[in-house]
């Protein structure tokens, strides 16, 4: 009873504090209404990343050397000046880590210099360049994983996905050169989905500006080895190739979303038609027209005697 | 020994690794490939933070690993061995070098946008655990009872292939005596004969040079106390009894004559892992006695080594001490947790809530119960749900993002990767490739040939009829092989719709013939002369039909590993009605295994998909229990209505509420 009493008490009187216009009672709620957003705002922010930097996307099939140019890349500036701790885990002369299948995506941040004729080893701090930062973010190759990644590129990006999609500067699409057998297949499919991903962000928008242009690379690698083809070869294999993918695609059935009464509306023409409609031969440069400036350059991540990556990261250098 | 062991991010990178012989990158990427990307074996716990112990090991051409794997950080810790050595304590070692390095490093791996981890230091962390673990690992297995069973899973498992000698590693060459006597026992136990490695078998006997077999038969003999009395006839039943129980220890008698007792184990073939594990302490503490004695010259790196095994040692009993702590929740009285409460709710609606197991459950229940009404296989539908849960759990929601919406969009991605098949299935290119391969690949052109397997009434003449027609639209030259002999019908049947593609075809330029050989034939010889007649007349297609079966009727599912021996078609597909319930589990493997070693299904039609509307889980339950591919999907009864499978469709339907 007598606890009861006393509890009463103090509200009541809590009550008749809160209520009475007392300095106290102004001043913390005072404090409450100023600091409230600002609590809040905080809250939001620390959850998010406070800058977006441009991204670079890597792509390409399984095994093509992804996360291994991802790994240079990262790791090259270090190399320049060796440090002990270091000597023992790396095996190879080379500072790309050993590698193996992907899972996840992982992003890297690095700086691009704006004296293009840098090379990616250089520290940029100790030789005073000025440096864009960018981030390269690497996609699992695995044929089941690589929904992610194209969603990345397409219009359909949901609503999280439009701040990163429209700060994507460049695609890095990585293909064994060595391998001519995955290069026309797999890698040939893919490619065919990435490029036709970029093709249908333009004119995909509700606003009538075009979109940003976003460049591809077709980062030719393995080229110290022997049997590797050079780049002007994987490019016209590759023209080759994506004319027949799309040659069959257009012949082939209708995909399962296409309900009955859509039938007898025709499919819009060249709605997947990669490149320009109806022409027989398909060549990058067909790509131009919906802003997709194709590039072909080879180069290795591994080995020695090949061109290195010195071309690819000046290109990505240019593009940011 | 160990030939490599690394630890590597779920984004690829090796952060550690170290290597005594050289083992292929391969195995590990298709241990990567089918473990955790295609989750080929089903363990439902392949992304839960177990140990190495837990999880299965994985075989890949004569390498073992052993893994686990930290979910949190995304790190995979791998020992790779191989297949012939049964190393016992790798598990352990696994274990406690991940629990090390997640001690040590931990923190640098949870930066954002890197990938370095410098851990060059780890190298002697790592020494030390494999030095104290070689050297005792023996004992510990032996001490832990459940450790001892889970050895002898490993042990049966491993396939007895003997003879060949692993190349030596560079810490090998204190272990080859120990590596001899294993693989003795070994081959003990793979059960040539238990008499070889008796040493105190007596040379001489009085009873005369008899050999193992002869000389059991006269301990039978004597033990049913008919002396020296073995008639011919007996023999065999006696043999024949002895080879059934257990094998019995044997002593000698002064005689010279063999009692049997019970009590002394000397079998080594089934369940010889006690008196194994025995041997094996035995042979650990003669070895710590020479590495003790090697170790005098070297005293120094004794002391470095003991002061690294103290860290070591601290560092693995804070995290076993750590372990309890976090199951017992924290009481802290009325105000803490209804501000708990309070506080959750509106993390729930703002977003930014850390989810835990209870968080989820409510709502994957839920999610379970949409997926069944959607007509999935509960089996599916329940392993969904549990690598949804398990991807979820510990993960933050993103700003104002609410449990259900979250666990939606998981959902969604993870019925897409189900569903997505791992490499291309255009079937025209497919076809081009082998009809008319390009000049530089040195292969012959030969027709295609694509069978139809399924059970009856599911609909495959009709969707081969359907196939022919888009081939046909497509100019190809197609060949139907009757390949049903037994139905009444069959032929006739699939001569009515050679008949209409005929007519629907003739102006687009399309050939159709029909091969029949009429009832009661061979139908893997009818099919094997129907391929050899489509090469010599030139048509670029074979399309097989067969006689539909009952999934479990194991007579005539045997006879399609004949069927798939003779005709060797490039593309054996399977029609499942979307109709069927949770029976399209069992009816996906038993076609899938059906027809032999290294073959199976290369991908499924999905009939009648127009008759259930949104519930389309049979596709998912298809693909859970295969991992093949949907290729078609049949929407309708014309020959048009057949539709290449869009993964984003299923999903759409999967999920939509209504």
């Amino acid at each position: 009873m007598e606890q009861q009493q006393s509890l009463l008490d103090m509200l009541k009187s809590f009550l008749e504090a809160t209520l009475t216009p007392s300095p106290a009672v102004f001043i913390i709620g005072g404090l409450i209404v100023l600091l409230a957003p600002i609590i809040l705002h905080h809250l939001y922010t620390r959850t998010t990343p406070y800058t977006s930097l441009p991204a670079v996307l890597l792509v390409g099939p399984s095994g093509a050397g992804k996360t291994a140019l991802l790994t240079l890349l990262e790791r090259g500036p270090l190399s320049s000046n060796p440090s002990p701790s270091s000597s023992s885990s790396s095996s190879s002369s080379s500072s790309a880590a050993q590698t193996h299948t992907s899972q996840v995506p992982a992003s890297v941040e690095l700086a691009a210099p704006e004296d293009k004729s840098l090379s990616f080893r250089t520290d940029l701090d100790a030789a005073g360049a000025t440096a864009t930062k960018f981030l390269l973010v690497d996609t699992p190759g695995h044929g089941k994983l690589r929904a992610a990644a194209l969603s990345k590129l397409g219009p359909t990006a949901s609503k999280d996905d439009k701040k990163s999609s429209s700060r994507l500067k460049a695609v890095v699409f990585v293909l064994d050169a060595a391998d001519p057998d995955t290069l026309s297949t797999d890698g040939a499919e893919y490619l065919y989905d990435v490029l036709l991903a970029l093709q249908k962000r333009t004119g995909s928008g509700k606003t009538s500006r075009a979109p940003h242009a976003v460049p591809v690379l077709v980062a030719a690698n393995k080229l110290d080895l022997f049997t590797a083809l050079p780049a002007a070869l994987v490019r016209s294999r590759l023209e080759a190739e994506l004319a027949r993918i799309r040659r069959t695609r257009s012949k082939g059935l209708l995909g399962a979303s296409v309900g009955a009464d859509e039938l007898d509306a025709a499919p819009e023409e060249g709605d997947d038609w990669l490149g320009e409609y109806g022409s027989d031969k398909f060549s990058f440069g067909q790509m131009r027209e919906f802003d997709v400036d194709v590039d072909v350059i080879g180069g290795n991540v591994l080995g020695e005697g090949g061109p290195g990556v010195d071309k690819w990261w000046s290109w990505i250098a240019d593009k940011i | 020994m160990l030939d490599s062991f690394e630890i590597l991010t779920t984004s690829g990178v090796v952060l550690w690794s170290r290597s005594y012989s050289s083992v292929s990158p391969s195995v590990i990427n298709s241990f990567i490939t089918d473990v955790f990307i295609e989750e080929k074996n089903k363990v439902s716990g392949a992304k839960e933070n177990q140990s190495a112990a837990v999880n299965p090991p994985y075989k890949h051409d004569q390498h073992t690993l052993r893994w686990t794997f930290v979910k949190e950080l995304g790190v995979i810790f791998v020992a790779v061995y191989r297949s012939l050595l049964h190393l016992s304590w790798v598990e352990k070692l696994v274990d406690n070098i991940k629990t090390i390095f997640v001690n040590l490093y931990g923190d640098q791996l949870t930066k954002p946008n890197t990938t370095i981890v410098e851990c060059a230091e780890f190298d002697k962390y790592f020494d030390q655990q494999l030095q104290e673990l070689e050297s005792s690992g023996a004992k510990i297995t032996y001490g832990s009872s459940d450790l001892r069973s889970r050895g002898a899973d490993a042990e049966e498992q491993a396939s007895g292939n003997f003879g060949e000698k692993p190349p030596s590693p560079a810490l090998i060459h204190r272990r080859i005596p120990e590596l001899d006597t294993i693989a003795d026992e070994d081959s003990v136990a793979s059960g040539l004969s238990p008499n070889i490695s008796r040493p105190t078998t007596p040379a001489t006997r009085p009873d005369g040079p008899r050999g193992a077999k002869v000389s059991r038969r006269a301990r039978r003999v004597q033990n049913t106390a008919s002396a020296h009395a073995s008639s011919g006839d007996e023999s065999p039943r006696h043999k024949k009894a002895a080879a059934k129980g257990p094998k019995k220890g044997r002593k000698w008698d002064d005689d010279g004559n063999a009692t049997e007792e019970d009590g002394v184990q000397l079998d080594y073939s089934a369940k010889g892992l006690t008196s194994d594990s025995e041997a094996e302490v035995g042979r650990s503490t003669a070895l710590e006695e020479v590495d003790d004695a090697t170790w005098g010259s070297r005293s120094k790196g004794k002391f470095v080594l003991r002061d690294l095994g103290d860290e070591v040692h601290s560092i693995l009993a804070s995290a076993e001490q750590s372990k309890p702590s976090t199951t017992s929740p924290s009481s802290t009285g009325l105000v803490g947790s209804s501000l708990k409460t309070i506080g959750g709710l509106f993390r729930n609606v703002v977003g930014g809530k850390t989810l835990t197991k209870e968080d989820l459950d409510k709502a994957m229940k839920g999610m379970e119960e949409h997926l069944l009404k959607k007509n999935v296989a509960r089996e599916a539908a329940v392993r969904l749900c549990a690598g949804v849960e398990t991807e979820l759990v510990g993960v933050k929601t993103a700003s104002f993002e609410s449990i259900n919406a979250r666990i939606q969009s998981a959902m969604e991605a993870s019925l897409t990767k189900m569903l997505t098949p791992t490499s291309s299935l255009d079937l025209l290119r497919e076809i081009d490739s082998v009809v008319s391969p390009p000049p530089t690949s040195l292969r012959k052109p030969r027709p295609y040939v694509m069978s139809i397997v399924g059970v009856n009434g599911v609909g495959k003449s009709t969707n081969l009829s359907k196939i022919c027609f888009f081939l046909l639209q497509n100019k190809y030259k197609v060949l139907i092989a009757a390949g049903d002999t037994f139905r009444s019908g069959a032929v006739e049947q699939l001569a009515v719709h050679v008949r209409n593609l005929k007519e629907l075809t003739a102006r687009e330029g399309g050939r159709v013939e029909l091969y029949q050989k009429g009832y009661g034939k061979d139908a893997a010889t009818v099919a094997k002369d129907a391929v050899g007649f489509a090469a010599a007349e030139g048509y670029d297609v074979v399309l097989i039909d067969t006689a539909g079966r009952r999934h479990n009727d194991q007579r005539l599912m045997s006879s399609l590993e004949k069927f798939a021996k003779f005709a060797r078609p490039d593309k054996i597909l399977m029609v499942g009605e979307a109709l069927v319930g949770t029976d399209s589990v069992a009816q996906a493997k038993n076609f899938n295994a059906a027809f032999g070693a290294g073959r199976g299904l290369d991908g499924f039609i999905i009939s009648k998909c127009d008759t259930v509307g949104d519930m389309v889980g049979t596709l998912v339950s298809l693909v859970h229990a295969t991992n093949v591919p949907i290729l078609f999907v049949g929407v309708g009864q014309h020959y048009s209505d057949l539709r290449s499978f869009s993964v984003k469709w299923a999903v759409e339907k999967l999920l939509s509420s209504t």
